[in-house]
């Protein structure tokens, strides 16, 4: 077997999301509104890994200043439409990510063909101003596509996730060690049953797993404790001075590794917390022909949980490395992954079962599916984002915004200031940019058109407090306003970089729906380097 | 923290500056947004309006590595307006690097990265000046590094920088103005970190070696004799069966036919024990111990790194002091602190280190142990008595290896009593220890 050249070419990536994901986004196409500086970062990340196309939506003709802080322009691109010349500068990439142009200007098109953008799967914005976003983010909201929109400005990014709702098997978690050593099934206890220590000799005694020993001790434990297990931590120290009993001499790492596993065997198995809310779900109560794969399996698991599985998940079925001989360790990983078939088989019947009374076919749900499902169930997540209209109109997070802001080192500080530059845009069609800041002994003084400049942001900075009722003005906010007059809608490379590799991040995760996306906005703060995610 | 002085006065030709300024107006506009104004988080000592002349004309900058973070560092110098750049990397490129190395083509691999990188960068950015060594960073001398202002890491090697990190440390020697800050970034997956070390100010790279994941290793024994997982099966494959079998070929992981071989034999070796999971892709990463790599964890930590370079070098804003680290597996988390200096640092520390040690312990397995402890993490030591300045042992050259190999067997309190002093070197580090001994 030699590996093509393309598995050879994404190997260092595939080894984060495999085939799986990789298919994902080779299907997945990605529209960017504005080749700014960020959006040419974003795409480069994206088409890189082998996204299966992109398109630039941009009615701009390109600068000096765009060739500045865009590596994908180059001086002779000065006067030609920017949407082309950037994407044939990112196409040079990768040629197996296809790459489209739009010139034409994307809050005209926002108004008047709003349609346009549900042929992506993903639209990204950079540099869009508040009120066609909030149209553009209705029409994607409505249709489910995702939307990113991010912004820029000095030394400052921003990125926010709007999408109704996004669901994750495969969240790739560090632990997912499932021994359900508090409660052996029966096939692990007959296997625990046909170790007899007393015979074995010092070799084979050293070689036992660690399961086996915890197990059978435990089983011995119960006899003696009403069937219960120990529970305070008398009881577990107890419990280990009796695993430790059985061993004998300080070199069988098999019982260290079972002392220092004690915490855990006495730990209950049970659902997830997390888990069981997602089974409270309404989706996951009413199926219909309309829900999703991940609805209809989780419906599955819940109905296993409360009948076959008898109160527990599926068992995942993967065993730890150990101290043990092959023999023994093979076997009973074995039994482990025996259990775990015939968890996903119950779930997979469960699953036809459903499909059927919603008038779809068994073979719309494959096999795949439904067995990687049941290897994650403790792990599945539902993220539900917020809507751009509930964060802007219909439900701000006034409390939250108000007693964020008293931090001073806390950046949701950049938000607000966002949201000010987008209100002086609106009426000034322009953003703020100017040098407000002097020292005292500075030779310069403040201009007086810079003192306005200064108070007219700080007006809007205004308004929105008192939109959101926070009474009393936060004194840091004054400097994050002489820093964004400062930089006047700059936009850094470094800083659109760094934004670049975030955004493109996260809409790696929403397309292969590995990984967990955050929840759903992120401001960085390059001046103090340091990031915050915030739920707005 | 102690003033920097930045080496400001070396004059470089600008040919053809201005004509692309004609040709290009405006081009730096977004950073003199920055650079002529003041900003109320900057440095009082930041002078608005010197833009140029410290950052565009003057500063030169040293790039490590031309791989997936030093592709993201060239760029972004380029478009920060950095204008002197040399890039150091001894690597070819290789068609695994082209998911996120976007300077490179499919037509590039088998070329000198440090070269292709540094033309590509020129013929993009047309008044930018790359040179390139395509070579090893232990090549150059201590004058070399002190010709750069700043000195940007991107590497995948903890031994290349602790090399770097220790040459930088020893290169101050008391002076301040022989003080070359280090920028560094690592990424691995979704992780990374970028951070900034001013060398005898700051901790250092060797303050942190503990904070560095264990590298996974497997004991020979269950490698030999009771292998479970199909990672034993792989190790069994090249490090007993390769030497075994094929002693005349000396084995290249970047070969594909003798990844193949060790596929196969480890591939047999399961079925015999009835392990599953042996796969061409395992195999090649167990042996070559791949490090997952994304262009956009690479983007984020080289635009760290690059950003922070900018702030040094213009103070136009406050740098990062010292430490950030970033996870983007589970939601986008970073971690901002400042990374305390260790006292006892075999490399920038003053401080002896004192260590507990059996009295029944070996010559032999004090190294051993010395070569595992998280903190020091040595390589090949090399031990003499501080005070009698007599030889325990020593790795190298093979005449002394040869007349103290005796001594390994001694235990160590035969040739060092209580609270004697050992001094520990290295020969792929330049660093030198102080060790106390006392017995237990």
């Amino acid at each position: 077997m030699i590996i093509d050249k393309k598995t050879q070419k994404y190997d260092r990536q595939l080894r984060l999301w495999q085939a799986s994901g990789q298919t994902a986004l080779e299907t997945a196409k990605v529209c960017l509104i504005n080749g700014t500086a960020t959006g040419c970062e974003i795409l480069k990340d994206l088409v890189l890994p082998g996204i299966g196309s992109f398109t630039v939506v941009d009615g701009k003709i390109v600068e000096g200043s765009d060739v500045g802080n865009t590596f994908f322009l180059v001086s002779d691109s000065i006067g030609t439409n920017r949407a082309q010349a950037v994407t044939e500068f990112l196409q040079e990439l990768n040629e197996d990510a296809k790459g489209f142009h739009f010139s034409e200007d994307p809050v005209a098109l926002i108004e008047n063909q709003p349609e346009y953008f549900l042929q992506f799967s993903i639209v990204i914005t950079t540099d869009l101003p508040e009120k066609p976003l909030l149209k553009l983010a209705d029409t994607l909201w409505n249709a489910k596509i995702p939307l990113v929109i991010v912004r820029t400005i000095g030394f400052i990014g921003y990125f926010r996730i709007v999408l109704p709702e996004h669901t994750v098997v495969e969240t790739h978690p560090e632990n997912v060690i499932d021994l359900r050593l508090d409660v052996p099934f029966p096939a692990l206890e007959q296997y625990v049953n046909t170790f007899n220590f007393e015979t074995l000799d010092s070799m084979d005694h050293a070689h036992v797993p660690y399961v086996v020993i915890l197990l059978k001790y435990l089983k011995q434990w119960k006899q003696d404790h009403d069937g219960k297990l120990p529970s305070t931590s008398a009881e577990r120290n107890e419990f280990k001075q009796l695993v430790q009993s059985g061993r004998r001499n300080v070199d069988e790492e098999n019982f260290d590794e079972a002392l220092a596993s004690v915490w855990k065997a006495c730990a209950a198995t049970k659902v997830p917390h997390h888990v069981e809310e997602i089974f409270k779900n309404s989706s996951c109560d009413s199926i219909t022909i309309e829900s999703s794969n991940f609805w209809i399996i989780a419906r599955a698991v819940r109905d296993f949980v409360s009948n076959e599985g008898l109160g527990l998940l599926p068992l995942a079925g993967n065993v730890p490395d150990m101290k043990a001989d092959t023999s023994n360790y093979v076997a009973m990983q074995n039994i482990y992954r025996q259990k775990a078939k015939e968890d996903i088989s119950a779930v997979r019947t469960r699953v036809h079962d459903i499909l059927n009374s919603i008038g779809r076919p068994a073979e719309f749900i494959s096999d795949d599916e439904i067995d990687s499902f049941c290897k994650h169930a403790s792990f599945i997540q539902v993220i539900r984002y917020r809507s751009l209209q509930e964060e802007y109109i219909t439900e701000p997070k006034k409390l939250d915004i108000g007693r964020w802001l008293q931090d001073p080192q806390a950046n949701i500080v950049h938000y607000v200031l966002i949201r000010a530059m987008d209100r002086f845009y609106e009426s000034h069609n322009r953003y703020p940019d100017a040098a407000t800041y002097f020292l005292e002994d500075d030779t310069e003084e403040v201009s007086e058109e810079a003192k306005n400049e200064f108070n007219t942001l700080k007006t809007y900075v205004d308004n929105l407090l008192r939109e959101w009722e926070i009474t009393n003005y936060p004194e840091h906010l004054d400097n994050h306003i002489h820093e964004i007059c400062r930089a006047g809608s700059s936009e850094l490379a470094n800083i659109a970089s760094l934004l670049g590799g975030m955004v493109s991040q996260e809409v790696i995760k929403l397309v292969t729906k590995q990984y967990i996306p955050m929840n759903n906005t992120v401001i960085f703060d390059g001046v103090r380097s340091t990031s915050s995610s915030y739920i707005l | 923290m102690a003033e920097i002085q930045m080496q400001t006065d070396v004059p470089t030709p600008q040919d053809g500056l201005e004509q692309t300024n004609k040709k290009c107006p405006d081009r730096w506009s977004h950073l003199y947004k920055i650079l002529d104004r003041r900003g109320p988080f900057a440095d009082p000592s930041f002078t608005p309006g010197h833009g140029e002349e410290i950052l565009l004309n003057t500063c030169k900058v040293l790039v490590i590595g031309a791989g997936g973070l030093g592709c993201e560092i060239l760029k972004n110098l380029a478009l920060s307006g950095f204008k002197n750049i040399e890039v150091i990397d001894m690597d070819t490129i290789d068609l695994s690097n082209l998911n996120r190395q976007f300077l490179f083509r499919p037509s590039d691999v088998g070329k000198p990265k440090a070269k292709v990188a540094a033309e590509f960068i020129m013929k993009r950015a047309t008044d930018v000046k790359v040179t390139y060594y395509h070579g090893k960073i232990q090549d150059k001398d201590d004058d070399y590094y002190l010709g750069y202002q700043l000195i940007i890491c991107g590497l995948d090697s903890v031994d290349a920088r602790r090399w770097i990190n220790a040459t930088l440390v020893n290169l101050v020697d008391g002076e301040p103005e022989r003080i070359r800050v280090l920028v560094d970034g690592g990424t691995e997956g979704f992780k990374g970190q970028a951070r900034v070390i001013i060398p005898t100010i700051t901790s250092c790279y060797e303050c942190s070696l503990d904070m560095l994941s264990k590298q996974r290793t497997f004991p020979i024994c269950t490698i030999a004799n009771t292998p479970r997982l199909p990672e034993h099966c792989i190790e069994w494959a090249s490090v007993i069966q390769w030497p075994k079998e094929r002693s005349d070929i000396k084995m290249d992981t970047d070969e594909p036919t003798h990844i193949q071989w060790l596929y196969e034999t480890a591939l047999k070796r399961a079925k015999e024990f009835n392990i599953t999971g042996v796969t061409y892709s395992l195999t090649q990463g167990v042996v070559k111990n791949i490090i997952p790599a994304i262009a956009s964890t690479n983007a984020i930590i080289a635009a760290s790194c690059c950003n922070e370079a900018f702030k040094l070098i213009t103070n136009a804003q406050p740098y990062l002091n010292n430490y950030m680290m970033y996870t983007g597996n589970e939601g986008l988390y970073t971690y901002t602190f400042e990374h305390q200096k260790k006292p006892d640092c075999p490399v920038c520390g003053n401080e002896r280190v004192s260590m507990e040690v059996s009295k029944e312990i070996t010559v032999e397995d004090f190294i051993e142990y010395l070569q595992e402890k998280q903190d020091i993490q040595l390589k090949k030591p090399s031990l003499s008595h501080a005070n009698t300045n007599e030889k325990i042992y020593w790795q190298s050259p093979p005449f002394f290896e040869q007349k103290t190999r005796p001594n390994l067997e001694k235990k160590l309190i035969e040739m060092v009593k209580q609270d004697d002093e050992i001094t520990v070197t290295d020969t792929t580090l330049p660093i030198s220890l102080q060790i106390v001994i006392s017995y237990i």
